[in-house]
């Protein structure tokens, strides 16, 4: 048994943890100059370049703001849902429906988004037939504009229904029922059982997941690829552009790029873990 | 009222981007202000499906790396959950596996490419799947640390009181009672592998044509009916195992 509990836990190791490692110690060696192709010893002046490129900063920036504003809004929606509309999500079509997004990749959903909200998609085009605009220069730019209106839109649209579906299971798996029925025997008004009891035990216990879908919002790299625009990009995007360009230059820069962010993702998940237990 | 008007309205929203993709996917000449394609055509599913080897071969590709990934992975992972979920430092090892779980998998497979390079890995479909079980094992195992409890490590102890063999403990107990936590990872670590793109793209250097990479080149070629027609193809095993899991994981295991 302990030769298999070995092999297992090997196996994992180095799957999961060995090559990650080795990932993050290449990008660190290839950062500080120790190999590649154009690099000449060790030098710290790729961190230096890194740190003080205002692209960097704006686009971790960027990747909040676009993370925060999704997930503002989709665990607002998604709430308004369970609260106002909890039991279409037990039992019915619906039920079964709110499951249906989860279906589509971040691909299909972006390049779902571009046909719909693109200055000649569905949107611009249902407008002209209704008489709400009458020449195509007139409709807002929603897609690969500065606001990031389009990667919004699309991570809401995926976003919303998962916690749609997180938010019923834990409304009944935390007996919110019995809750809800207690506080109004105890002449607690409608707004209160909402604000007091419903909406505070939703997201505490699903905090943990929220930070991830956050985090994982941060990362997103399909939808800011086709939404984005040049100016203003997501983390994953900036990075993955700095490593193909044509400037080799640039690399090292990259590669200390994905070591920052790796670090700054293992800390929050040591925190995260540790804060849940 | 409201509850039918709320109903009516969802699923306008959820069957919104099905309805667009199919309409174009059998579409052709749509120009604006048109709402609908001048025209429909079977020509697109003929030509893509039949005639053009590319998307059909993509397909199956596809098929055959994410049932592979899954099926490797949820066996894998039901064993070493288990050794992690018992283990002494049991939190240690969840923090590793959720490290490549929260990882960005582009940027993964940014750093992990000079070895697949080295190695001559990349570009290979065999490169692609190892990649690709670098954040899928990790996601198996987390799946299944919630299944390990101590009443199931109370039941082994019992078989094993009464006589049972490892063997029988397995097939006679802890397997039967893991059939749902078997096919929730397994459609998982489906979906997660059906989905990927940066990690394939980097790792396949675009020599492994995914059915996920297909709706991208016809999205950077403008082609607009191919890659709703390669999308509504990408939709359909999800689909598809939403509605096995609904239908019989769910009612049977709930």
């Amino acid at each position: 048994m302990n030769i298999i509990r070995l092999f297992n836990l090997t196996l994992f190791l180095l799957t999961a943890a060995v090559p990650l490692a080795l990932a993050l110690g290449y990008a660190l060696l290839y950062s500080l100059g120790a190999t590649g192709v154009l690099n000449e010893g060790i030098t710290l002046v790729n961190w230096y370049k890194t740190l003080i490129n205002n692209n960097l900063w704006q686009s971790i920036g960027y990747s909040i703001y676009i993370a925060f504003i999704t997930m503002i809004i989709a665990i607002g929606l998604a709430l308004w849902a369970v609260v106002r509309h909890g039991n279409v999500f037990r039992s019915g079509y619906t039920a079964f429906l709110i499951y249906l997004p989860l279906t589509l990749p971040a691909t299909v959903m972006g390049f779902y988004s571009f046909q719909l909200l693109a200055k000649s998609g569905l949107l611009s085009r249902l407008a002209f037939q209704v008489g709400l605009l009458h020449d195509l220069a007139y409709f807002p730019i929603l897609i690969n504009d500065l606001w990031g209106v389009g990667i919004i839109f699309t991570h809401i649209c995926m976003a919303t229904p998962f916690f749609i579906i997180l938010f019923t299971n834990l409304y009944h798996n935390e007996n919110l029922k019995d809750f809800i029925a207690l506080a109004q025997t105890l002449g607690a008004k409608a707004s209160q059982v909402t604000w007091q009891i419903i909406i505070p035990v939703l997201l505490q216990k699903s905090f943990a997941t929220l930070v991830l879908y956050f985090v994982f919002i941060m990362s997103s790299y399909e939808i800011p690829l086709l939404l984005g625009s040049q100016s203003r990009q997501m983390i994953s995007v900036f990075t993955i552009e700095k490593l193909q360009r044509f400037n080799l230059q640039d690399i090292p820069q990259a590669y200390a790029i994905s070591v920052l962010y790796g670090l700054l993702l293992i800390i929050l998940i040591i925190n995260l873990l540790g804060r849940s237990k | 009222m409201r509850k039918y008007f709320f109903n009516i309205i969802l699923s306008i929203l959820i069957l919104l981007p099905f309805l667009v993709l199919t309409v174009l996917s059998f579409g052709r000449n749509w120009t604006h202000p048109s709402v609908l394609p001048a025209t429909f055509t079977f020509d697109n599913w003929r030509t893509l499906l039949l005639t053009q080897s590319d998307l059909s071969q993509s397909v199956a590709l596809s098929l055959f790396i994410s049932i592979s990934i899954s099926a490797l992975v949820t066996l894998l992972s039901f064993f070493t959950s288990k050794f992690i979920s018992f283990s002494r430092w049991r939190r240690r090892w969840l923090l590793i596996a959720y490290f490549p779980y929260v990882f960005p998998p582009v940027i993964l497979a940014a750093c992990v490419q000079y070895y697949f390079l080295r190695l001559g890995w990349a570009g290979s479909t065999g490169g692609v799947m190892l990649a690709q079980l670098f954040i899928t094992y990790p996601f198996g195992i987390i799946i299944f640390t919630s299944f390990w409890n101590e009443r199931l490590h109370n039941m082994e102890q019992l078989v094993a009181t009464l006589g049972g063999n490892t063997w029988q403990t397995y097939t006679r107990v802890l397997l039967p009672m893991a059939k749902g936590a078997l096919l929730v990872c397994f459609f998982q670590t489906f979906l997660i592998s059906w989905f990927e793109y940066g990690l394939t793209r980097l790792i396949g250097v675009g020599k492994v044509q995914t059915l996920t990479l297909k709706v991208f080149q016809y999205v950077n070629e403008a082609n607009i009916f191919y890659a709703a027609l390669a999308s509504i193809l990408l939709a359909m095993p999800p689909i598809l195992l939403l509605w096995i899991n609904k239908k019989f994981v769910f009612v049977k295991f709930n």
